[in-house]
């Protein structure tokens, strides 16, 4: 009997632990419903000057994770020199082969995914139109410096140069693998993402006159720049399938044969994404902006996902008005978030494109209180503001987007979920995502690379995550709390009104923010954002003695006396004296708190402009110095400030309670071992 | 006399019901024992605490940190690393003493509840001798349990293997039940057997020391047979090991966003665990009191040695 129980109980537990989740074969979805608003919120006028302008036509095997493709490609020179060749980035092929520069710098290996060794991906030009001459065998490939072979970048020279103010029209023919997706695009099962996928025009940058073109090949930070235009885009896919795009879903129309035709419209973009899923529903809500406009708001997701769809749906509509708010209104009408499955997740999760952006994190263990999730969501919605409309060069530049956006992020979820708890609150445990994050990762300080780095050129991934994106939220909120949160505000809203839907560069964004701050920052922003090394503060020492009168031998001659305690005793105060200093290359104003014990505090400054490593303070007070605090008001977040504060008398309270708490979990694991 | 009473006659309720009466029985012994285990684990905390306040004593960081900012956890622990990895140190230290210090107070309890003394003297010498007598064969027989343990280990890796990628897609409480299911109950049970097994081997060398010597590894394969061969042994054992851990987590779930600050939380969170903790060893008690009476019902080992004559007293 007991045996049998046994077996039916292993049985179960074996059945339990296998069983997965199934969600039927796919069935028809229905009609999707148009959207029915236009592109841009209200409609209106052109954001942007739409140089770049594409009309696509696709159709997705859905069997083969295989693309046909048609696009024409009607682009602008808005410069004012001729431009003699055409660069096109052809991203897909970045997963073409080991070779590519890419695969060489990820070494197939992206944010703990990885890429399948028989799944690669491509995208082959079948033919290139210009007024009706096919010029796709004149095609090159550069290819990179590391990377020879790389073909994610094609240049076609022109015969005919294009003259400043000319428009051309370029007609491409494309097929198209997508790869098993380890970094954005690609399928999993039957999901597919499909980003990256299309024949895309570089940028003319520099100045007037002097314009060159920016089409990087495709490496493992570097990830995209491109001018703003309008898309047309027709998705043939079967009926079975749901889709999200970016943009909005103009035109319907069921064929037969099980195909579905969905035709999307945005305008003002720099990118067109979509992805296609036999399984996924969504939850919409509206985002309130403060003009009381609202945006429509979407997550879509595997019906397992509920639970975190909901808590994606109020973090993109906190983020879109909270950005709103802060910097420029969201100027497209809806916007789509996508929770890929938990098994394409941490490939195709947590990317951003126009109106369209994909997230991750959903885990029975992230509960709610930790917001991890939401923060994937608030960071990519954020890049519709920081790169999808200041567009800044993302592979030179990449701190202008990510950096920047997390700085943002920090005021979003402190916005939304509490400014000490905005990603932790939970277990008794509370934390605030920037610390976080800054604590979480490489010290920026450590990195042998400065922020102002282009994206391809730091030596890893962890410096340039700890640089690209720690670091830009620290320099960023440290000078916010230097000259205070509603001037800096201020001007960064000033800064994204100036240069949304153009090219920002970093030295743009100094400008601006010297000009609005009226002040000449350079004293900042070239040691933090240019120079390595960091800041490096700590309290060096901390001592008092009681105050007396002068001790000791005294006068000469017959006059000559020698002092004691009992002539001079104590006078009740004490002579403090604070030793400070800053090892690192960054030199900013510092405050110091010095509390005593009567409970009074004494505030000083170390003005340390000119670059000195230390500075001692000499304080009498009538109490005996308890703590020193430098930065009390914490502003200097470019510093670990675990030696910030430093107490004069050592305490050894929290030590005993952690001791008591660490020595509690030792004997529950000696009571398992012994009676 | 228990022993002589069969094993197919003991039921549960009688196990646990001699559990109960041990405990009351014999609570001083009970309390001795926790005395010493808190006292191994104030020495830990204390150690743990010098070693903390070396590092932290001057950084009021740390304070917050100890009180639930879990940023300031984390560069607390980066900062001074090594001063963690003396605290993790100790704990070891802690764990291996106390293993090493069980084998003498798992005999001393077991003689103690096999022989049944009365009064403190009689008690502390019963529990001291039957310490003293057993130490060593306690020794030999932890070696005889590793294969045991190696399987459970075995029997973890292996579940784990398939139930570690479920528990990653986890997305609800539904979804880790199987995985959960997976990974604990094969290992549980497995390491429950072996456990018991140990348990059972002690109380046999415990009882036949004097009269048997039986051999270590004998025993341990003849206890192997005695527990399949006995499931009530099994489920006794176990029934010891869910109200050990229904005490853990429910303390657990009822501490759980209660920090206790200042020195007043320190002393309360001591004294609550204190508490839970001479819980969970009563229940032990109880279990070992339990084992004593079935495994005092098992078949004599085969004789060693002869037993010596009592000599005859003058009438």
């Amino acid at each position: 009997m007991l045996r049998r129980a046994f077996l039916v109980g292993f049985v179960m537990m074996v059945s339990l632990a296998a069983c997965s989740r199934e969600h039927g074969p796919p069935r028809d979805r229905g009609t999707p419903h148009l959207d029915k608003v236009p592109a841009l919120r209200g409609g209106g006028a052109a954001r942007s000057p739409r140089i770049a302008n594409y009309k696509l036509d696709a159709k997705l095997d859905t069997q083969a994770h295989s693309i046909t493709a048609t696009e024409t490609l009607t682009w602008t020179n808005t410069g004012q020199s001729q431009v003699d060749k055409l660069p096109f980035h052809l991203y897909m092929n970045a997963f073409k082969n080991d070779q590519s520069l890419f695969m060489r710098t990820t070494r197939g290996e992206m944010r703990g995914a990885h890429a399948a060794d028989n799944a690669w991906g491509w995208i082959q030009i079948d033919s290139l139109q210009i007024g009706g001459v096919e010029m796709a065998n004149q095609l090159t490939y550069p290819g990179a410096p590391n990377a020879p072979t790389d073909q994610t970048v094609a240049e076609l020279p022109l015969q005919q140069p294009v003259q400043p103010g000319q428009t051309i029209e370029i007609n491409f023919k494309f097929t198209e693998q997508l790869p098993e997706v380890f970094a954005r695009s690609g399928y999993k099962g039957e999901f597919n993402m499909v980003g990256q996928w299309f024949p895309k025009i570089g940028v003319r940058v520099g100045a007037p006159g002097a314009e060159r073109w920016e089409c990087q090949p495709h490496s493992a930070f570097t990830e995209f720049f491109a001018d703003f235009g309008v898309y047309d885009v027709t998705l043939k896919v079967p009926f079975t399938y749901v889709v999200a795009a970016t943009g909005v879903l103009v035109a319907v129309n069921d064929e037969p044969g099980g195909t579905r035709t969905l035709t999307y419209h945005a305008e003002d973009v720099s990118d067109f994404v979509w992805m296609a899923d036999p399984y996924m529903i969504t939850k919409s809500g509206k985002a309130t902006l403060e003009d009381g406009s609202s945006v429509i708001v979407r997550v879509v997701y595997r019906p397992e996902h509920e639970a975190f769809a909901a808590r994606h749906l109020q973090a993109a509509i906190g983020a879109i008005e909270k950005f709103s708010a802060d910097f420029v209104p969201y100027p497209w009408s809806i916007m789509t978030v996508v929770d890929p499955p938990l098994d394409a997740a941490s490939g195709a999760g947590g990317m951003e494109y126009p109106t369209f952006v994909t997230t991750e994190g959903d885990s029975v263990f992230i509960r709610p209180g930790m917001h991890f999730p939401e923060f994937v969501t608030v960071h990519e919605v954020g890049h519709n503001w920081f790169q999808g409309m200041l567009a800044s060069n993302e592979p030179v530049e990449a701190w202008m987007d990510e950096g920047v956006n997390e700085w943002a992020d920090s005021h979003v979820m402190a916005d939304l979920y509490g400014a000490r708890t905005s990603v932790i609150d939970w277990g008794g445990f509370t934390a605030e995502y920037e610390a976080l994050s800054s604590e979480l990762t490489e010290d920026p300080a450590n990195s042998p690379t400065p922020i102002a780095t282009a994206a391809f050129a730091f030596p890893d991934s962890d410096s340039y995550g700890a640089t690209t994106y720690r670091g830009t939220n620290r320099a960023m909120t440290t000078l916010e709390r230097l000259v205070g949160t509603t001037k800096f505000m201020a001007a960064m809203k000033s800064y994204a009104k100036q240069w949304a839907f153009k090219h920002p560069t970093g030295r743009d964004m100094f400008a601006s923010l010297e000009k609005d701050l009226g002040q000449n920052l350079d004293w900042y922003f070239s040691p933090v954002f240019e120079q390595v090394g960091g800041l490096r503060l700590k309290v060096r020492s901390a001592h008092c003695i009681p105050a007396h009168g002068m001790r000791g031998v005294t006068g000469d001659g017959s006059t000559r006396k020698t002092l004691t305690d009992v002539d001079e005793p104590d006078t009740g105060a004490w002579q403090c004296e604070v030793v400070v200093q800053n090892t690192g290359v960054i030199h900013v104003p510092i405050e110091i708190e010095l509390d005593f014990a009567d409970g009074s505090a004494q505030r000083v400054v170390w003005d340390d402009h000119g670059g000195a490593a230390w500075k001692r303070f000499d304080v009498e007070h009538s109490s005996k110095l308890a703590v020193v605090k430098l930065d009390p008001d914490n502003k200097i977040a470019l510093d670990v400030p675990i030696q910030h504060q430093y107490r004069l008398d050592g305490d050894g309270g929290a030590s005993l309670r952690a001791g008591a708490r660490i020595a509690s979990w030792a004997q529950t694991l000696m009571q398992l071992v012994g009676p | 006399m228990g022993i002589t009473k069969s094993s197919m006659r003991l039921t549960l309720g009688d196990l646990v019901g001699s559990g109960t009466r041990a405990i009351k029985r014999y609570t001083g012994t009970l309390l001795a024992v926790f005395v010493v285990q808190t006292l191994v684990v104030l020495g830990t905390m204390v150690a743990m605490a010098v070693v903390l306040a070396q590092a932290f004593g001057h950084l009021p960081m740390w304070d917050d940190a100890v009180d639930g900012d879990f940023v300031s956890l984390v560069i607390c622990i980066k900062w001074a690393n090594a001063n963690f990895l003396a605290c993790a140190s100790i704990g070891f230290g802690a764990l291996i003493l106390w293993s090493l210090a069980s084998w003498f107070l798992a005999g001393g309890i077991y003689g103690v509840l096999a022989q049944r003394p009365e009064g403190r003297a009689e008690t502390a010498r019963a529990f001291g001798a039957s310490g003293a007598a057993t130490y060593l064969t306690y020794a030999r027989l932890a070696l005889c349990g590793i294969p045991g343990w190696l399987a459970s280990m075995l029997v973890l890796a292996l579940c784990m293997s398939v139930a570690g990628p479920k528990l990653a897609h986890a997305l609800s409480a539904m979804d880790l039940i199987g995985p959960v299911a997976l990974l604990v109950i094969p290992v549980a049970l497995v390491g429950h057997f072996f456990a018991t097994v140990i348990d059972y081997a002690r109380v046999e060398l415990t009882l036949r020391h004097d009269t048997h010597e039986p051999g270590v590894v004998a025993t341990y394969l003849r206890t192997v047979a005695f527990v399949v061969k006995h499931p009530l042994s099994l489920i006794h054992a176990g029934l010891g090991w869910i109200a050990f851990f229904v005490i853990t987590f429910g303390y657990g779930y009822l501490a759980h966003d209660r920090p206790m600050y200042g020195a007043t939380g320190a002393i309360t969170l001591f004294v609550i665990r204190s508490g839970v903790s001479l819980a969970r060893m009563a229940i032990r008690f109880g279990v070992l009191a339990g084992e004593v009476d079935l495994g005092g019902s098992r078949a004599l080992p085969p004789r060693r040695v002869e037993v010596k004559a009592q000599p005859k007293t003058a009438a």
